[in-house]
């Protein structure tokens, strides 16, 4: 029988199979052609190497600062999943044991569904474009006159 | 337990209430939610129990402790207008957060597990590092904010690092079984060090909090960086949670071992009044100089600690109280007056903006004047009660050279609190009269009345314990 910590090695060994397989498998299946812009570190699309005084994009973090959100909303899910079944504290309850674990972890995601929903509306979560503003400065030279200039030049 | 469920709950739907149109139902709401919370917090009263699998404590002093909590957010919302002034304010998103913080605070006061002081400390702090740079366009605002979070991320750093060898030396994060633990160790003279360098590492980083010297340095910066409303904020309620947890966690888990701690928190008492008390002598801006002032409040909060007798208790929640009402009132009229002259285009905040405030408006003027006096703890106001029971709790554990530096910095105190009310009333008065919409008076209006009621019946308070 193994131990806890036996567990542990073991998960450890096939996670580190599992990801040797698919980075395998992806190694022999992609077409190679590397460029400068791929082989850099990720980083949030800024550049990892240089000058740390430059302006960020901020984009890249709100997604990510959200999606962390629910990256750890699904990490409390598993150690709930591990009582929320259990048998035991099931028959000593008389099967209330259930229904009050499922309504905690009910109330639990809907605090976060609810920031999810204040988020959306807010508009965090559309990629915007900046805006590039038309510049309003107008010319004293009317633009018929360019158009002259062009027609005098295609003609020669 | 009630008014977290209530803040929770409310904190969520005042995020959703921004969302309408007019942004003037949300100060009324707000402040309803709040008065929620207030009577679902006395629900409990004399009805102690645990709760949450033993990690929240409630009993009378917890209520109490809570109740100040609460009677300050409340003062404080009413004094924000509703931020309408403001129009790159964000009011739902503003009240939401101050009702979150106030979640974590209240979770300080009666904390039974070191998780859920953890979490409390958390909740505050990251709300009061939010607010701190809520003016966006404000450069001090974002260095102090960045300032804030810096120093506050490390200070948390260190707390949990003492909260982690207090694990390893009581096997639990119960505040119950670490004073068992304890107990058996001082017994059997079997002593750990986890033990000794969790309690001094728990007490620096709850210390950094409340802002006690030489953890200040923070303070001043933070302070005058901040929205003033938020400034008042920090300097009532943090400052209450925070010695709420402090008391809590020495006298429940750690009073065994008193004669440890008791040499380290002396030193820090000593120091805070000291530091604070020379340097707010030479503070031009009023806001810096209560700054300076909320450091040396924090020495004589530190005092009913060293002190530990049995009515340790009762002071803490006489102080906070009395402080907490004074400091309102203070940044009541800072923000009234302040607003009436630019410099920089931002308010100006120096003492001498208050020149001739009894010509001006002479109903801001006496509110200053009183909340002065009971900050400086002139007799007849509810701050010379808060200090002679802090001073009486030192005595009780007989020391009195403690008593003499406390007393000799109280006379320094005296000294630039009594700078503002010669500058309101006996310099000229430069500028026009100062009106004040009703509800801003009766607010400072309530908080000078209880400064003064507490300072004529100070057994109001002391009889409910």
């Amino acid at each position: 029988m193994l131990s806890d910590f036996g567990i542990v090695l073991l998960a450890l060994i096939f996670a580190a199979v599992a990801l040797m397989l698919v980075f395998g498998i992806s190694w022999l299946l992609r077409p190679k052609k590397p460029t400068i812009e791929k082989l850099t570190t990720y980083e949030s699309g800024e550049d990892p190497i240089g000058n740390a005084n430059i302006r960020f994009n901020i984009r890249f973090y709100v997604v990510a600062l959200i999606f962390i959100l629910f990256d750890v909303e699904l990490v409390f899910l598993f150690p709930w999943a591990t009582v929320f079944g259990n048998k035991e504290f099931i028959e000593q309850t008389n099967g209330q044991w259930g229904w009050f674990t499922l309504v905690e972890m009910v109330i639990f995601i809907v605090v976060l569904a609810l920031g999810l929903a204040y988020v959306w509306a807010k508009g965090h979560l559309e990629w915007v474009k900046p805006e590039i503003k038309a510049s309003k400065f107008k010319g004293k030279v009317p633009m018929s006159m360019y158009e002259n200039v062009n027609k005098k030049y295609e003609e020669l | 337990m009630y008014p977290i469920l209530v803040l929770s709950i409310t904190g969520i739907i005042t995020l959703f209430l921004g969302f309408l149109k007019s942004k003037k139902v949300l100060l009324p709401a707000t402040l309803f939610f709040v008065t929620l919370a207030f009577f679902a917090n006395l629900y409990d009263w004399n009805k102690p129990g645990l709760y949450f699998n033993n990690m929240l404590q409630v009993n009378n002093f917890t209520i109490l402790l809570s109740a100040v909590i609460l009677l300050s957010a409340f003062l404080i919302i009413a004094l924000t207008k509703g931020f309408i002034d403001d129009e790159h304010a964000q009011p739902a998103e503003y009240f939401a957060i101050l009702q979150f913080s106030l979640v974590g605070a209240i979770m300080m006061t009666g904390f039974q597990n070191l998780i859920m002081l953890f979490i409390g400390v958390e909740i505050l702090s990251v709300s009061m590092y939010v607010l701190t740079g809520s003016d966006k366009r404000n450069l001090r605002g974002n260095e102090a904010a960045l300032k804030y979070f810096l120093m506050g991320s490390f200070a948390t750093g260190i707390m949990l690092f003492g909260i982690a060898m207090l694990y390893g030396a009581n096997y639990s994060f119960n505040i119950d079984a670490a004073r068992t633990v304890v107990t058996q160790m001082v017994s059997t003279q079997h002593s750990s060090v986890y033990l000794y360098v969790g309690v001094t590492f728990l007490l620096i980083g709850l210390l950094f909090k409340v802002s006690a010297a030489p953890f200040h340095f923070w303070t001043p910066d933070v302070y005058e960086g901040a929205p003033t409303i938020f400034t008042t904020f920090m300097s009532t309620i943090v400052k209450t949670a925070g010695f709420a947890a402090i008391y809590r966690i020495l006298e429940v888990s750690f009073s065994p071992i008193y004669s440890f701690w008791w040499v380290m928190v002396i030193i820090m008492t000593v120091l805070s009044l000291i530091i604070s008390n020379v340097t707010a002598v030479s503070q031009g801006s009023f806001k810096r100089m209560l700054a300076f002032s909320s450091v040396s409040h924090a020495g004589y909060m530190l005092m009913a600690v060293v002190g530990l007798s049995n009515k340790s208790d009762d002071s803490i929640v006489f102080y906070s109280l009395a402080y907490s009402l004074a400091t309102i009132s203070a940044f009541g009229v800072l923000m009234a007056v302040s607003k009436e002259k630019l410099v920089d285009g931002r308010p100006d905040e120096s003492i001498a903006v208050l020149n001739g405030l009894s010509k001006r408006n002479p109903f801001l003027a006496f509110i200053l004047a009183i909340s002065m006096l009971s900050l400086a703890g002139i007799p007849l106001t509810a701050g010379f009660w808060g200090k002679f029971y802090v001073f009486s709790d030192a005595a009780f554990r007989g020391h009195i050279w403690l008593l003499v530096v406390a007393i000799l910095m109280s006379a320094v105190g005296i000294y630039y609190y009594f700078k503002p009310i010669i500058a309101a009333y006996m310099r000229e008065s430069e500028g026009e009269a100062i009106s004040l919409t009703p509800f801003y008076k009766i607010i400072l209006g309530i908080t000078t009345f209880g400064s003064i009621l507490l300072g004529l019946f100070p057994d109001l308070l002391r009889s409910l314990m």
